[in-house]
């Protein structure tokens, strides 16, 4: 369906959202991803990720306190939605009925 | 710093509600960056991250929603200024045509200034690529030289490390090449050495690169001259004759020579083939020599090399022919000698050394033609913008109801640089049109071959496309200012509110205009004149009526035969063998010491000329005292005849004749004074009279002819008729010392040419402007005039009104512009050593010559309007 729709990167953000729970901002979001799936994230494709989700109704977000090491500025917290669990159950589940799908035969690596 | 940049400009593009979390992250990372690798880095990266996240979702609402540019009003501007050009046709012609002509003259400077700065930059490492030069003074003897001696390059490379490779070049020379009896006359052939290919990269079409000049009686030919001699046949390995005595072997071809080169050799055989290649003398400088050095900056560490290097070679030599330690010589001053590199690149813009191998442009025109090229454009968006001003009144009531409907000043002002950028447009247009059309006049006129300058891959265009835009601003500016801040209670109630300042503002524009032609018309005229005084200057011979008959050392012993039939010839009055011809350029010296004089530091450097007995008859040259040679005269080998200015250096004030002058090379010859020939010009006018001394001797390549008057044909088919007798069948070659001595002129002919066309092109296009301004000013005095009619003013006293303030602008454009030409003009003509003065007559023809241009202008329509039926002008609707 297309109103599910989502990237590689976008699902990765959006379960990284998930496990922060209560604490999801910009560098918190970055930092987790970066020590879990030992990949460079940048701050660019990141932000633009969240604010794709946000619009598209997968996340919402709220500013939260301030504090002096960001220089006085506020964060902005991610939560997910019920769209934004129903898109990414739904993009789970297609990938695990696709490689369901799968016959044995084709893991069958030793004619190779 | 550069995180405050980045700050700013991540609050620029990006939307509002994001920027304060973002920043926030941002600062978050910038301060554990600044821990980790510290602040340069962190601000490094601060920086990337904002270039990086400039995302589409991350983008103002307003840069996504609107559009970026409001193509709608883009297209109702276009639309306003197509229509208000419509509405005045007569206006946008003058407008477009000025600035039209403006720009097209622009481009073809701006052609010929890139074409001149473009020399000798397309070889490879061409910045590393230099020429030895040298300074040289002994005695009261003074020479700037291109040229080195000949053994220079080889130990020049042996002992300095930072030259990579030398190369010698020697001649430009005109011969008779043949093959299978097929004869030519082939121009530019110098000698070169094999390395010569290794400097330059000149694209090889046939042969091997390393082995093209290596060996005796080898040649080297551009795929022209190739072409030339043996047509569509294969030249590798052919042999060619040259002169009739000398087979040599085509063992490469190159592409031709590029028109942008310092020089335009056409062939070049091996240097090996010239025995004065390897004479190892170090005191006669004979040699263009070449250097490629490991990089360009070592120039330096090279010139520094060179006094100790003139030490350790030409000491022995300088002892053995002049008989002085080198050391003292430098010291007492008698003898200087300083070597150095000129980079290849400055060779055809910055280097005025004798014997250049052709001639060269000069940085000084480079610069004048851009001024003048801009002065030119100027004038033509002056035109526009006076017009504009000029025109206000009529644009106002539009400016009026539009404010009234709410327009902004900004989109008026939009509006009206629309208009003017519309219009620079169009001119660029038909700009481009008139380059295309006069391209080859240009090509002709400059003596260049550029074809396709706008829009070949290095062309101009994206100048071209820059210029139009900053044209059309230019002009476009102060109008648009001007016309949007029109108030519009007042301008709608019929108050022009014309202001004081725009008028004085037009007044100081159209006075640039004036003084900028005033300018350029006192420098033609006294480019004319110059030119003018020097084609009609006494020049001490007769150059009409001379026929030069070319290649007569072909005739080897029949020569003297052949002057004699020639002489028995009806048509032709005397002939004499001589290879040296007035005004070219050949150059023969060598020092010469008086009776008296006690060292070689009071030698004179002598042209010597060698001639036969009929020399003087036949150019018709006069002697100041004393004798010609003669026949008569059985001693005459040891006798010379020498000019008033050589009598002079030598100090012989009285009584020169039967006094002895002794020569300082060579065998040391004393020559006995037979006669004074009074100076004469044998060389260029543009240089002074050099000493000169006459000899009598072979010199069998040219015999001149005079004919009588009014037989030119004659007796180039009575010439010809003999040379075939004895030639056996080798082309009769000749020229006309008229037409020898008119192509000295070339470079002066051409700047005036150049000059004539530009101040044309300036008070036509100053005259366009003013043309229209008039037609605006009666138009608006109409009223005026027809009361003043109506209560008697007769015709006279209408004109006087109408044209003093023209003729006042324009007196003070004359005192602006004259001082500025007389500066000039001062400085142009101390060039010259024959020169006329600095005639006031001149200044004040041309400031009343174009004060009468700009009345007849202004005149048309001031007539007009005077001679109106006042009832016509008083009329209200």
């Amino acid at each position: 369906m297309k109103k599910f729709q989502l990237g590689e990167f976008e699902e990765i953000v959006l379960l990284t959202v998930g496990v922060l729970y209560g604490e999801a901002y910009g560098v918190a979001i970055k930092g987790e991803i970066e020590t879990r799936l030992k990949r460079k994230v940048s701050v660019g494709a990141l932000q633009s990720a969240l604010r794709r989700m946000e619009k598209k109704g997968f996340l919402i977000s709220e500013l939260g306190e301030t504090t002096s090491e960001r220089g006085g500025k506020r964060k902005r917290y991610f939560k997910i939605t019920a769209l934004g669990k129903k898109a990414m159950d739904h993009n789970m589940e297609t990938r695990l009925e696709l490689r369901n799908q799968i016959p044995d035969i084709a893991f069958d690596f030793k004619l190779c | 710093m550069l995180k405050k940049i980045g700050e700013w400009i991540f609050s620029f593009y990006c939307h509002p509600d994001f920027q304060e979390d973002i920043l926030g992250d941002l600062e978050e990372h910038y301060r554990s960056n600044f821990k980790e690798v510290g602040k340069r880095r962190a601000d490094l990266k601060f920086f990337l991250n904002v270039l990086l996240l400039f995302r589409f979702s991350l983008l103002r609402d307003s840069w996504l929603s609107l559009n970026l540019i409001h193509t709608t009003m883009v297209k109702n501007n276009i639309k306003m200024a197509y229509r208000s050009m419509m509405r005045q046709k007569f206006y946008s012609f003058l407008n477009l045509t000025g600035l039209a002509i403006g720009m097209a003259a622009c481009i073809f400077i701006a052609i010929f200034v890139k074409d001149e700065l473009s020399f000798d930059k397309h070889f490879e490492d061409s910045d590393k690529i230099f020429r030895i030069a040298a300074n040289l003074k002994f005695g009261d003897n003074v020479f700037n030289l291109s040229f080195a001696p000949d053994p220079m390059a080889k130990t020049v490379k042996e002992e300095f490390p930072e030259v990579e490779e030398a190369a010698r070049t020697r001649g430009n020379s005109t011969q008779l090449i043949s093959y299978n009896n097929n004869y030519i006359r082939q121009d530019h052939i110098t000698w070169a050495d094999q390395e010569f290919f290794s400097i330059f990269s000149l694209p090889l079409l046939r042969g091997d690169r390393n082995h093209l000049l290596d060996e005796p009686n080898t040649a080297v030919l551009t795929e022209t001259t190739a072409k030339k001699i043996f047509g569509e046949e294969d030249p590798l390995n052919k042999i060619i004759r040259v002169n009739d005595e000398l087979n040599i072997k085509v063992t490469g071809v190159i592409a031709d020579i590029p028109d942008n080169t310092h020089f335009d050799y056409n062939m070049f055989i091996t240097m090996l083939n010239r025995a004065d290649a390897r004479q190892n003398i170090w005191l006669s400088n004979n040699f263009t020599t070449y250097l490629k050095l490991n990089a360009k900056e070592t120039k330096e560490v090279v010139d520094g090399r060179f006094p100790a290097f003139l030490e350790r070679h030409f000491a022995d030599q300088v002892k053995q022919m002049m008989g002085v330690d080198i050391k003292d010589a430098l010291a007492s001053g008698n003898l200087a000698a300083t070597y150095f590199l000129q980079p290849v690149e400055d060779i055809y813009l910055h280097s005025n050394m004798d014997y250049e191998i052709r001639s060269s442009g000069s940085i000084e025109n480079v610069y004048l033609f851009s001024i003048i090229g801009f002065f030119i454009l100027l004038i033509a968006c002056i035109n526009f913008m006076n017009m504009a001003t000029a025109k206000a009144s009529i644009r106002a009531k539009e400016v009026g109801v539009r404010k009234v409907l709410g327009s902004l000043k900004r989109q008026l002002i939009n509006q009206f640089l629309t208009e003017s950028i519309l219009n620079s447009l169009l001119s660029a247009i038909a700009a481009i049109a008139i380059v295309t059309l006069l391209l080859p006049y240009f090509n002709q006129l400059t003596n260049k071959e550029i074809i396709n300058p706008i829009f070949s891959l290095n062309g101009l265009w994206p100048y071209l496309a820059m210029a139009t835009l900053i044209v059309g601003l230019l002009a476009g500016i102060y109008p648009a200012f001007v016309l949007s801040s029109f108030l519009p209670s007042k301008v709608l109630k019929g108050e022009v509110t014309q202001g004081k300042r725009a008028g004085w503002m037009r007044n100081v524009l159209v006075v640039v205009q004036f003084s900028t032609s005033i300018f350029l018309i006192i420098g033609s005229a006294f480019i004319y004149s110059q030119l003018d005084y020097l084609q009609h200057k006494e020049l001490g011979f007769n150059k009409d009526q001379i026929l030069v008959i070319n290649e007569t050392q072909l005739l080897g012993d029949q020569i003297q035969v052949f002057k004699t039939e020639l002489e028995r010839s009806a048509v032709i009055e005397s002939a004499t063998i001589s290879d040296f011809i007035p005004a070219t350029n050949t150059y023969n010296d060598s020092p010469f010491l008086s009776e008296t004089a006690t060292t070689t530091d009071e030698a004179v450097s002598l042209q010597i000329w060698y001639v036969d007995e009929d020399y003087a008859k036949t150019y018709d040259l006069k002697m100041a005292d004393g004798r010609f040679f003669s026949k008569e005269f059985g001693s005459d080998s040891m006798a010379m005849v020498l000019n008033e200015t050589a009598i002079k250096r030598f100090g012989y004030l009285e009584n020169p004749v039967g006094r002895k002058i002794k020569s300082v090379m060579e065998n040391g010859n004393t020559y006995t004074i037979v006669g004074v020939a009074k100076d004469f010009h044998f060389r260029s006018m543009t240089e002074e009279i050099q000493p000169q001394v006459f000899f009598l001797g072979n010199s069998t390549g040219s015999v001149s002819v005079k004919f009588k008057a009014n037989m030119t044909s004659d007796v180039l088919a009575a010439s010809e008729s003999i040379w075939d007798k004895f030639s056996g069948g080798k082309p009769f070659e000749y020229d006309f010392l008229d037409d020898i001595f008119a192509s000295s002129f070339r470079d002066q002919v051409r700047l005036k040419t150049i000059f004539s066309v530009f101040a044309g092109l300036a008070i036509s296009i100053a005259c366009l402007g003013l043309f229209g301004l008039a037609a605006y000013v009666t138009e608006q005095r109409k009223k005026e005039i027809g009361i003043r009619k109506v209560l008697g003013a007769s015709m006279t006293t209408l004109l006087g009104l109408l044209f003093r303030n023209f003729t006042v602008l324009i007196l003070v454009s004359s005192i602006i512009a004259i001082p500025l030409a007389w500066l000039y003009m001062d400085g142009w003509l101390a060039d010259f050593p024959f020169r006329i003065a600095l005639n006031p007559f001149i200044f004040i023809v041309s400031a009343i010559g174009t004060l009468l241009i700009a009345l007849l202008t202004v005149g048309y329509q001031s007539m007009r309007a005077a001679r109106r039926n006042p009832v016509e002008n008083l009329r209200c609707e």
